[in-house]
């Protein structure tokens, strides 16, 4: 579709890029059903289809693993990618560069699909790269943007630190087990460590290196926000369902390496829950609208984390899918919002359109219901089994449960402050807000619904997914601590309630009451100005150093001489052609002594 | 003692064929000594025919004196040409193949 | 004490003398400042060398020495310098010529060396093809050999004087222009 550029029809475009996604959610799904309907043992396996290296015992398939996760994964992909790009046909409309955007969203779909359907570290690595590099496209995709563009490189080089951490620690494995291929591994792995083995450690390090990069968590977060730039169904499909839950796929893929590592769950633990109450103090004070739910989408990615962190795998991934649906749908409803209003995104400029965009308004509503963990909604069913296992679980303790219980709080508290800021009051600018096409409700309802239901089928995934994780996770029961994880959400929209319906007067009170925390919340903590410090600056100087010094007077200076001193050289003997006979003659009588020497003496 | 004598003749000419051929300038001198060069061989080729019993060497001092012929034919008609329309004999002068 | 030889003692002193001669001649050839006279004292020579190949059993090729090589090809010499000439130039030393005669000194110890010292060192030894002592270097034997063993290398000694003829032809017959004269 690149090829023909802008030559080719709105319609037609669209209907290629949704057409190759529909598709493979349709072969999804049959993949699906036969999961279902085979037998429990035989559930899974791995089709080799094309042997691209062999070097000696080493050899390197290009096979693809298709077993529950796998599957799980990429339902998730292509179903919500497919109602994304249905999404984009009507958002993109009057975008010049339509089938641009549509070849890499589909360059997307693909790489994520090549990383979920890996079956050895390398192409998963592979993968992991071109979602990468899809990313870096789409976010800078309206090239004329520089902040766009800046944002797409800043997501970019911080996704290559993951990457490579991903390399070493695939060289590690391969250097300790031989192999790369995941089942090999896996089963290689529990009879060659010790649990806490200095090498696991430092595989599992490793790893958690490259998904920490991509899935924004601590210290690896800052280019979340800032890839924002890009358009909204982008920012659903990539940064709310899909590429950032990568890294917990990672984890749960390599969940036999981690359990023989301790060390390393109880840091995902402790990473993820600190994100997930750092992203969500910063979400409560975002203007963005965007922002604030990307900000979002790292605190719910915190919790994954924790989840994985505490060894509750398939909650971790039940979460992982309701966080999908309700993301997306918070994201599209945003961009419908968005597109309504002539691309504005200040919430402190909207106001009162529930009266003037009303489907957009109940599925706005429905998503941060579904966020907050409003009771019976999906996110609340999986939500709360996190919270309750992060106490109940092996390896969670109370410290864990209190502060995802306060991350709880927070995201309904700043969920819904977005939620009075656009929905409620009177509107606060003259553009005409009208409701989104026909195009962008359907995909929008579909999600809500999804949204709503999806709560239900915990129990179906849990036994889905237990094959592959060995075992199946129960919900524990405590009364106590049940209720308390219930009404945090609750909490937090209450006080959201309280604090937007006082007026203007109750904010700007608070605000000079707590300044100091205030700018700290809202410069994101300052952690841009301190990495740019500490790690740009002396990048910046020792490159400028090198290029300087090194590379004026070494390289370069290297390379000329070759050519300066071939001319000298032969500048030199061409002194010997002089024409004259008699320098030829004694040429040739020297030539005479010198044999005549080693014929004499030798 | 004849082998010694014949090689040290045949030697003491060459060598001194060569340097006449290196210092002289003018043309026609180099090319006598170059014919000088040539003697001294079929000197040392007769002498050690003799020394060995065989014809061979004759032959082949036979053989080069024809080609020292030929040659000095040859070279006369060149040096001749070149030359001819030049009023001074220095072999230095004719140097335009430098470089 | 009268036990030498008369005859041997006569022969070595002659071929001592006569080369000698020949050696003073060339130094003449290369000395002189004259081109006649270097052509003259190559004339001589020649001859002396002749006499050195009578006195090795080589009467056939001494009468071709005389008679091709001092003969025609030093007359061909002799008329191409009355033709162009040549001033008289006085040999002075220099550096160029130092370095020429001290490279020429050693290529003639080494030939020296080379005779005298180890596997270079010349062997005596007996070919009995058509041996010299029997039939002298009579032009029979000359005739002998050369046709018999040598055809090959006579009938391309031929050709190559057939080409040299050819040759001068072809280049006297190069129309000249006149260079410019660079210095008077």
């Amino acid at each position: 579709m690149s090829w023909f550029g802008n030559g080719m029809s709105r319609k037609r475009a669209g209907l290629i890029g949704c057409g190759s996604v529909g598709l493979s959610f349709l072969i999804t799904l049959i993949a699906l059903v036969g999961f279902l309907l085979s037998e429990e043992s035989e559930k899974g396996g791995v089709s080799t289809l094309y042997n691209w290296v062999t070097a000696g015992s080493f050899s390197l398939n290009m096979s693809i693993l298709v077993d529950p996760l796998s599957v799980f994964m990429l339902l998730i992909i292509t179903g919500v990618g497919f109602v994304i790009h249905i999404y984009s046909i009507g958002y993109m409309e009057n975008d010049p560069e339509f089938s641009r955007f549509f070849s890499y969203l589909n360059f997307f779909i693909f790489s994520m699909s090549l990383l979920v359907l890996a079956a050895d570290f390398f192409f998963l690595i592979v993968g992991w790269a071109f979602v990468g590099l899809a990313s870096y496209l789409l976010i800078g995709f309206w090239k004329e943007k520089t902040s766009a563009v800046l944002a797409a490189r800043k997501a970019f080089v911080m996704n290559v630190i993951g990457d490579v951490g991903m390399v070493i620690a695939a060289f590690i494995i391969f250097d300790h087990l031989g192999t790369l291929n995941f089942l090999e591994v896996f089963a290689a792995a529990k009879s060659t460590f010790r649990p806490n083995d200095d090498t696991i450690l430092l595989i599992t390090m490793f790893l958690l290196v490259g998904a920490f990069a991509k899935s924004a968590q601590i210290p690896l977060h800052t280019w979340l926000a800032d890839a924002m730039e890009g358009p909204t169904p982008v920012s659903a499909l990539i940064h709310a369902a899909t590429m950032v839950t990568a890294g917990v796929y990672l984890i749960a893929r390599c969940h036999v390496l981690y359990e023989l590592a301790p060390f390393t769950m109880y840091l995902i633990a402790s990473v993820g829950v600190v994100t997930a109450i750092f992203a969500g103090s910063m979400a409560m004070v975002q203007y963005d609208i965007k922002r604030v739910i990307a900000y979002s989408t790292m605190s719910q990615l915190g919790f994954m984390f924790l989840a994985v962190g505490v060894g509750m795998y398939s909650i971790a991934m039940f979460h992982l899918m309701t966080h999908a649906f309700f993301k997306a749908l918070l994201f599209l409803s945003a961009g419908s919002v968005i597109h309504g209003l002539n691309d504005e995104q200040d919430i402190r400029k909207m106001g009162g359109l529930r009266h003037s965009m009303p489907v957009t308004h109940v599925t706005f509503l429905i998503g941060s219901l579904a966020l907050a963990g409003f009771p019976l909604t999906s996110g609340f069913f999986s939500k709360e089994a996190i919270i309750i296992n992060s106490y109940h679980a092996d390896m969670g303790n109370i410290i864990f449960w209190a502060i995802a219980v306060l991350g709880a709080v927070m995201t309904g508290f700043y969920i819904f402050r977005v939620y009075f800021y656009v929905f409620s009051g009177q509107p606060q600018t003259d553009v005409h807000a009208h409701e989104s096409p026909l195009i962008m409700i359907v995909p929008l309802g579909f999600l809500a619904f999804l949204s709503l239901t999806a709560g239900f089928g915990g129990g179906m995934i849990d036994s889905f997914l237990a094959t592959y994780f060995g075992t199946n996770m129960p919900h524990p029961d405590d009364p106590i601590l049940e209720t308390i994880g219930l009404s945090a959400g609750l909490i937090g929209i209450v006080g959201a309630i309280g604090f937007y319906m006082t007026g203007k007067d109750g904010l700007e009170f608070a605000k000079q009451m707590l300044a100091p925390l205030y700018d700290l919340l809202f410069n994101k903590y300052y952690i841009d100005e301190i990495y740019d410090f500490l790690i740009v600056k002396p990048t910046r100087a020792i490159g400028a150093f090198l290029e300087k010094r090194v590379e004026k007077f070494g390289v370069d200076f290297a390379v000329d001489q070759v050519g300066v001193q071939t001319r000298e050289v032969s500048r030199l003997i061409s002194f010997w052609q002089s024409g004259s006979v008699r320098l030829y003659a004694f040429n040739m009588i020297v030539g005479v002594v010198t044999i005549l020497m080693f014929v004499v003496f030798l | 003692m004849g082998h010694q004598f014949v090689l040290l003749i045949s030697a003491t000419i060459f060598c001194v064929g060569a340097v006449g051929f290196l210092i002289r300038k003018n043309p026609l001198v180099m090319f006598m000594s170059v014919e000088l060069m040539l003697n001294s061989v079929n000197f040392l080729l007769i002498g050690y025919s003799s020394f060995q019993n065989s014809m061979d060497g004759q032959i082949f001092a036979l053989m080069i004196m024809t080609v020292a012929a030929a040659e000095v034919v040859v070279g006369l008609a060149i040096i001749l040409t070149i030359f001819r329309t030049r009023h001074d004999m220095d072999v230095d002068h004719i140097n335009t193949l430098k470089g | 004490m009268f036990e030498f030889d008369f005859f041997e003692l006569t022969r070595a002193t002659v071929t001592t003398v006569v080369g000698l001669t020949a050696v003073l001649a060339s130094l003449g050839v290369i000395l002189c400042s004259s081109p006649i006279y270097c052509a003259l004292y190559l004339i001589g020579h020649m001859i002396c060398l002749a006499l050195l190949f009578l006195l090795y059993n080589a009467e056939f090729i001494a009468a071709v020495q005389i008679i091709v090589y001092a003969g025609a090809v030093m007359i061909l010499f002799l008329f191409i310098i009355a033709l162009l000439g040549g001033k008289k130039e006085i040999q002075e030393p220099s550096t160029e010529r130092s370095i020429a005669i001290v490279f020429v000194a050693t290529m003639l110890g080494e030939l020296f060396l080379s005779a005298t010292v180890g596997p270079t060192k010349p062997v005596e030894g007996e070919f009995d093809i058509q041996t010299v002592a029997e039939v002298g270097g009579s032009a029979k034997a000359i005739g002998l050999e050369l046709f018999s063993r040598h055809l090959v290398s006579f009938e391309l000694a031929s050709a190559l004087l057939l080409v040299a003829t050819v040759g001068i032809i072809c280049l006297s017959k190069f129309s000249y222009i006149p260079v410019r004269r660079r210095m008077k």
